[in-house]
């Protein structure tokens, strides 16, 4: 288990890292979210103790990572941004000196890195010489060093970049594979990726945390029930025409045409009370309505509500309080 | 740390780039062990090895940094310094493990170069006492030659830049070892006792001339110890305020 409290990082004056706190249990996979610059590569490195933080504290499994480093570090495996390789030596030569590095007695590295060659599919490129793999090859490599010494916990910096479609589904099926004894963490900015494989995310943005949550409540928590996903069939100007002529609405935006005279409007409400005279409305003017359902944002829109506002959040609690109460409504998902 | 200590060494050995600079090293000391032997005074049949030596190291100062250049400049830009720092080995380890390395590809070197001396033994004679005090001084000189590399390697992270920096170093070095005896200098007493007393080619002297003093072996090892204190305490620095 992993815990980080008050995490804080300057690079000089500029923060990196401002006072974050959360933790990696244990058999978890996290997610760890965020743009560019957001801090998760200083975070991730602070954690594995290539960095040393500014203030706070990081505990691996008991052991201070700056205080007891030795314990701590043979506790985690870790695949940098760029996979740390020897381009000038052989896939299982390189993998020899790391498991040497960690301190795995002798009896066991050849077993050890014969699994975690296994593991990742590499067992054919024992004898090539690093720099001679392509991109895809070399990060896997990195992968199966970070699995040596068999660390609890594994944190990954983007392990899937540079992957092919089959090379990425082969690690995110490794990764929920070795969740049976690991923590993970795991870090990207590509959302379907983090939404197949981790079951809780922290989104970071700025050097704050912006939300931790598992993806499902995280969906749930950014429904609002003053928009709408309206699916009509009839002519579209007419449709816009009425619906702005409505009380109560404030904006239709991203009409998507599904099929000729029928089109997805998504509509902003002032409040839930216009949702029936939009449907009067509309049945009287003999549009029919095919399907209304509350806009349930994706994490991707989830991500980009977080990260765009500058407001801190730190808990799913926290971003309750700021949605609209929601009263019990006769036209829930779909009518 | 021994992992580290053999990979260091894999790199040197499994490239030409020990041997060539071997084969350079051998190409230097058989040029002023020529030259020695062409100036010799045709009266007495006799030439002094811990002078070649001397004559030796103003070029072999000057393969150190080349030796020394990628210790850590080429972690760095590689990216495979995160490796060594996120493993549970000690930043100390790590820079003794280089160190280490470092100093076995340069006694190679001093022990190819025991073909002259054997050559000569074959031919002549050879005053074997001398002989093992200017390879012992020529030893630690090279340890803080080595030192000094290894530091300039890692506050640069660029071998090239590194080992120019390293270059001008240890001419500095051989510059201000010189500097002492000048007039310029001799007008300042303690000045002049100062650059005595850090000069490492007098000290060297000493060695070869066949005396084996304490203070020379304690200077030399000393100095050694402080820069790779130095190299230590300038990687954990820049953990710190990495760029």
């Amino acid at each position: 288990m992993v815990e980080i409290k008050n995490l804080s990082k300057y690079y000089g004056r500029n923060p990196a890292v401002k006072g974050i706190d959360f933790e990696i249990r244990d058999n978890e996979i996290l997610g760890f979210l965020g743009p560019n610059g957001a801090g998760k590569s200083t975070t991730m490195n602070i954690i594995a103790g290539y960095l040393p933080s500014t203030g706070g504290t990081v505990t691996i499994n008991g052991f201070d990572i700056t205080e007891q480093a030795s314990e701590a570090k043979k506790c985690i495996g870790y695949l940098p941004e760029i996979p740390p390789v020897y381009p000038d030596m052989r896939v299982e030569e390189y993998l020899n000196f790391v498991a040497g590095l960690k301190g795995v007695p002798k009896a066991e590295r050849k077993q050890q890195i014969e699994s975690s060659m296994e593991r990742l599919h590499i067992t054919d490129m024992r004898r090539r010489l690093i720099r001679n793999l392509s991109k895809g090859y070399k990060q896997r490599v990195g992968f199966a060093q970070a699995l040596l010494g068999n660390p609890k916990i594994l944190i990954l910096d983007e392990p899937t970049v540079g992957l092919d479609p089959t090379q990425v589904m082969e690690v995110r099926n490794l990764i929920l594979e070795l969740k049976k004894d690991h923590s993970i963490i795991f870090s990207s900015h590509i959302l379907a990726e983090v939404s197949a494989v981790c079951e809780r995310v922290v989104i970071i943005n700025k050097g704050e945390i912006m939300a931790i949550d598992t993806i499902e409540n995280l969906e749930r928590s950014m429904t609002a029930d003053t928009v709408l996903n309206l699916t009509a069939e009839g002519d579209k100007e007419k449709i816009i025409r009425l619906l702005k002529d409505i009380r109560g609405v404030i904006n239709i935006s991203s009409i998507q045409e599904i099929s000729e005279h029928k089109n997805l409007y998504q509509i902003e409400l002032q409040n839930e009370s216009v949702r029936n005279e939009i449907m009067s409305v509309l049945l009287n003017n003999q549009c029919s309505i095919i399907e209304i359902t509350l806009a349930k944002l994706s994490l991707e829109q989830v991500f980009l509500k977080l990260t765009s506002q500058g407001k801190k959040r730190t808990s799913l609690q926290d971003l309750l309080t700021e949605m609209p109460e929601q009263p019990d409504n006769p036209y829930h998902e779909e009518v | 740390m021994f992992s580290l200590y053999k990979k260091e060494l894999q790199a040197f050995f499994y490239s030409p780039f020990a041997y060539v600079l071997t084969a350079l090293f051998m190409l230097i000391f058989s040029f002023v062990f020529i030259t020695s032997i062409a100036s010799m005074d045709s009266n007495v049949f006799k030439f002094s090895f811990p002078d070649i030596f001397y004559n030796n190291f103003f070029y072999f100062i000057f393969i150190i940094p080349i030796l020394t250049m990628r210790s850590f400049a080429d972690e760095r830009r590689g990216g495979t310094e995160v490796l060594l720092l996120t493993s549970p080995l000690s930043v100390a380890q790590i820079v003794l493990a280089k160190f280490f390395s470092i100093v076995t590809v340069f006694l190679v070197m001093m022990i190819s170069s025991l073909f002259f001396p054997i050559w000569t033994a074959y031919t002549g004679q050879v005053m074997w006492s001398s002989l093992i005090c200017a390879y012992i001084g020529f030893f630690l000189w090279g340890l803080v030659c080595i030192a000094v590399g290894m530091l300039l390697s890692s506050l640069t992270g660029n071998a090239i830049i590194s080992a120019i920096l390293g270059e001008i170093v240890m001419e500095g070095a051989l510059l201000a070892d010189s500097l002492g005896g000048t007039a310029l200098v001799n007008a300042y007493p303690q000045l002049d006792s100062v650059i005595k007393w850090v000069s490492m080619q007098r000290r060297f002297i000493y060695f070869s001339q066949g005396m084996f003093r304490l203070e020379d072996l304690v200077f030399f090892l000393s100095a050694t110890a402080v820069v790779i204190c130095w190299n230590i305490i300038a990687i954990e620095k820049r953990r710190w305020s990495h760029n």
